[in-house]
């Protein structure tokens, strides 16, 4: 995980915090796989990084297993997601971090 | 056999509303238990969770994360770490456990009452596992402070302290008291759920877990940031409870609840968070300022959700950006100085260099707290510790029960905000501290501080040894001494002497 910081952020900011472990860097992956348009800021903070984009962010179950190599449930994302900024919207082949309003 | 997605039964098993016939809808459902706001059933049944989790998943996901927390605590306590901790770290985690092992005990039955009492099946659903949650977070919190009862005995607190009347317990029962245990399901999810648990709980369980993660603490660092994963799910109850009130018209109701509720547990969080982070960690284990941390979580984070979910930040955010700057500060002399009344060692720590990042992240600082730090030095460095002890009681906020305080220096900006109510007079460090109070007399009004035991003869004699066993001081354990034994002194010396 590489860690970047932009010089200005826009208040429309969302996506995923995730603590360190195997699903955490698959994550990390799967997040730039999953939203090619989108500029992925990684911040790392020791026990959590904080993975945001403009707008938002979606994760896919398809990617996490094409990069884990074995079945994977949306929902095991859990056990390394220790917040998120913006909203959530859950779903068994995706999961997705999103602003309703454009500010 | 395949097993059905879950999009293709959820809404189907979660539809457990029914017409009750042998009693009537508001037997099942009382509104002071329930919906005070009087929004009709159907309005409830399109609360729509944003986290959703089956009860097959739900089982697997918290069998891994209990099974990580537990072998790692286990794997590491060969290591002997907290034999040769560092005092002001061990000081953060007394003050951690006393102040969080239980409270999360009181939050299963929070939730318990939402799954119970709540219309919306979805807010039932989700309380379900919520109160699961919660008492996973208080055996956690309960069993890994247990095994360093043997080297101290004040890490007793983790189990105790709700049990006792110690000063900063009434605060935080006070507090805990009036956002998840008196109010009905609807009030305590934007109180608990969202105030609370969105907007707050990040500081201590992530925030610190950071610091403690540079401590070498790594047990600590994981177990809490495993609770954090929970907290992130079943937070999110109080999304769809906002919007519906807001749909049915009842914004404003929604507004004051996260207005009370935000400020009462932002006043805990940052004796709770706020001074371990800038002066219980030692200096070069320290990642963010408090003030940092809070800009990013606080500021923008939670701020950023607020309007998306179509609420206004507080009417007292400005007073809210002033207590960033100050209310921590003022605790901790305040703490220190009284530190024989708590139960952890509060590290004074304000050496040079100290000094200096505090100087850094808080302009100011130095002629401001620094002045009031300036007396203690100049004591302890006469040789006078006794005169380190402050003779006086300070006077107490009659709803955050923490003593009222405000910036020394130049211009000295404490002062106490009163209301005469039915022939008594109140006092309260904040005019929002005075506005909770204002908005329901009744529900606090006979409430005794500590200071007020004093006086009444609940503490009697009110002596000083008297009191400090009413606060199970000399009780559960010692009381509090400096941390680091004055040890932070010496650089002051060292300059002196240049
Ligand atoms: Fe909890
Ligand atoms: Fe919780
Ligand atoms: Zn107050």
């Amino acid at each position: 995980m590489t860690a970047s910081k932009p010089a200005t952020r826009s208040k429309n900011m969302a996506g995923p915090l995730l603590r360190g472990g195997e699903i955490a860097v698959a994550a990390c992956e799967a997040i730039q796989e999953d939203n090619p348009e989108k500029q992925v800021v990684i911040e790392d903070h020791r026990t959590y990084v904080r993975v945001e984009a403009e707008g938002g962010l979606i994760i896919r179950r398809k990617t996490m297993e094409e990069i884990l190599g074995r079945p994977f449930r949306m929902q095991e994302l859990e056990v390394n997601l220790t917040g998120f900024s913006g909203q959530i919207e859950t779903d068994e082949n995706y999961m997705r971090w999103y602003l309703k309003l454009d500010l | 056999m395949a097993l059905l997605d879950r999009s293709e039964w959820y809404d189907v098993a979660r539809a457990t509303n029914w017409t009750p016939r042998y009693v009537t809808e508001t037997d099942l459902f009382p509104p002071d238990l329930s919906d005070p706001f009087g929004l009709p059933m159907t309005a409830w049944e399109a609360f729509d969770e944003p986290y959703k989790v089956s009860y097959r998943e739900y089982v697997k996901v918290q069998r891994e994360k209990d099974s990580n927390a537990y072998s790692v605590k286990a794997a590491l306590s060969r290591s002997k770490y907290y034999d040769s901790a560092d005092e002001g770290y061990l000081s953060l985690l007394k003050l951690h456990y006393g102040a969080v092992s239980l409270t999360e005990y009181q939050a299963c039955q929070a939730q318990g009452r939402m799954s119970r009492f709540s219309k919306a099946p979805g807010m039932r659903n989700t309380a379900t596992f919520g109160m699961m949650d919660e008492m996973r977070h208080t055996q956690l919190q309960l069993f890994f402070p247990h095994e360093l009862l043997a080297r101290d005995r004040q890490f007793d607190w983790a189990h105790e302290a709700a049990h006792t009347k110690n000063w900063a317990v009434l605060g935080g029962r006070h507090t805990m008291d009036d956002i998840m245990m008196t109010r009905d399901a609807i009030t305590t999810s934007i109180m608990l759920s969202f105030a609370f648990e969105t907007g707050l709980t990040n500081l201590q369980m992530v925030g610190l877990a950071s610091d403690s993660e540079a401590m070498g603490d790594f047990t600590f660092s994981n177990m809490i940031t495993s609770i954090q994963s929970d907290e992130a799910r079943h937070a999110q109850l109080g999304t769809p409870s906002i919007e519906i009130l807001i749909k049915n018209g009842k914004k404003a109701e929604a507004q004051k609840a996260l207005d009370i509720s935000f400020w009462r547990v932002w006043r805990l969080f940052a004796i709770l968070t706020g001074i371990p982070m800038d002066y219980y960690i030692p200096l070069k284990n320290r990642h963010m300022s408090f003030k940092e941390f809070m800009h990013e979580w606080v500021i923008k984070q939670f701020a950023r959700q607020l309007s998306d979910i179509g609420l206004e930040k507080p009417w007292y955010w400005d007073l809210f950006l002033d207590d960033i700057e100050n209310h921590h500060h003022c605790q901790q002399g305040g703490i220190w100085s009284w530190r024989p009344t708590v139960w952890w060692n509060p590290p004074g720590a304000v050496g040079p260099k100290e000094r200096a990042w505090l100087e850094q992240k808080y302009p100011g600082w130095n002629d401001s707290y620094g002045r009031y730090w300036d007396v203690i030095t100049g004591n302890l460095l006469d040789g006078h510790e006794e005169k380190t002890h402050p003779n006086c009681i300070p006077v107490i906020c009659n709803m955050c029960q923490i003593p009222v305080s405000n910036r020394p220096g130049p211009k000295w900006k404490a002062r106490v905000y009163q209301l005469d109510y039915q022939g008594k007079r109140f006092n309260f460090c904040t005019p929002v501290c005075k506005w909770i109070f204002e908005q329901e007399p009744e529900r606090y009004k006979d409430f005794e501080t500590i200071v007020d035991r004093m006086f009444s003869g609940v503490i009697d004699p009110p002596t000083l040894p008297q009191v400090l066993i009413y606060m199970g001081i000399g009780v559960v354990s010692n009381g509090g001494r400096d941390g680091y034994d004055y040890s932070w002194v010496d650089g002051h010396r060292k300059q002196a002497a240049e």
